[in-house]
């Protein structure tokens, strides 16, 4: 395993950022749009743009629901996501000689 | 899998600055529900210290050094308490924000067991009261008992989201409140307000220690 062959949804600073973020949730709990850009401190459009290449490559669930009126998006990593994302950290954790 | 979206995002460096980049973020991320804990055990523990000496500088035969009108500490204990139920729902609410699924139903049932349990002893207190429970005596099973509630809710927290910091504390609480009754009254507020006060402080400080030290 070299470098360039880390998973390249992942492997990226902002979608790295987002997964490992995603990934700390409890499988089974979503997290509203919002609060995700707060965690991350990034802009809404670039938070957008790259959930949306997570969700392209099925790494991320998005469901849309209402609170009241308001219209909220939830997100959560897909069970393939949540596989993608620990195997790139064992690979990671592999390339530096770590074990897991 | 399609990727319609050009990749705007920002290419990444060696595996050693990625995995610190990994680890940061999650770090950050627990921090972030960590806080109002940190608040939380900070704001009982100056409540239980504070209010209890208070209690005890209260009573005649109490505080050997200075006395504190009963009017005083009286008032100021009950202030201090609803202040911290009304923080302590205030920030309860921010720790899980913004997240609903699975963990929702274990947050709410663990939310409401505080009410539950405090409205349960305050009932049995009263009624033990009404068959003739004495008031030096009312003065030791009520500060026992909300210390033997929090020991237990905080060991049922520990379980739930395999906590160091609640399994200790419930277990230091559960051994003070237990113990405290030894002291008569009303030697037990002191007793209450060092070992309660200082455990929630101590575990302020603790976890406060940890996530500067990055552990």
């Amino acid at each position: 395993m070299t470098v360039d062959e880390l998973d390249p949804v992942i492997h990226a600073s902002a979608r790295l950022k987002i997964t490992a973020t995603l990934a700390t949730l409890p499988v089974g709990d979503q997290i509203a749009f919002p609060r995700l850009q707060e965690l991350l401190g990034m802009t809404a459009g670039n938070l957008s743009t790259h959930l949306r290449k997570l969700e392209d490559a099925g790494y991320v669930d998005v469901v849309k629901s209402h609170q009241g009126r308001s219209p909220v998006t939830y997100l959560a990593l897909s069970r393939t996501g949540r596989r993608a994302f620990e195997d790139y950290r064992e690979a990671l954790r592999g390339l530096l000689g770590e074990s897991a | 899998m399609t990727n319609r979206t050009p990749d705007t995002d920002e290419p990444l460096g060696d595996p050693r600055t990625t995995l610190a980049l990994l680890e940061a973020q999650q770090r950050q991320v627990l921090n972030a529900q960590q806080t109002p804990v940190i608040w939380m055990y900070f704001i009982w523990g100056v409540t239980w210290l504070v209010g209890f000496l208070a209690l005890w500088s209260g009573d005649v035969d109490g505080n050997p050094w200075f006395t504190i009108p009963a009017y005083v500490a009286t008032p100021l204990f009950i202030v201090m308490l609803v202040a911290s139920i009304v923080a302590s729902a205030v920030l309860g609410v921010r720790i899980n924000r913004g997240v609903r699924g699975a963990s929702v139903f274990s947050g709410a049932v663990y939310g409401l067991s505080w009410t539950a349990c405090g409205t349960a002893f305050a009932v049995l207190g009263t009624g033990l009261i009404s068959q003739g429970l004495s008031p030096e005596l009312a003065n030791l099973y009520f500060p026992a008992a909300y210390a033997l509630m929090c020991g237990t809710i905080y060991l049922g927290g520990a379980a739930l989201w395999r906590d160091i910091s609640q399994l200790v504390l419930g277990l230091v609480l559960l051994a003070v409140g237990a113990a405290s009754s030894f002291a008569g009254s009303p030697g037990n507020d002191l007793v209450l307000a060092i070992g309660v006060g200082g455990a929630f402080l101590t575990a302020a400080v603790t976890l406060q220690v940890r996530r500067r030290s990055g552990r």
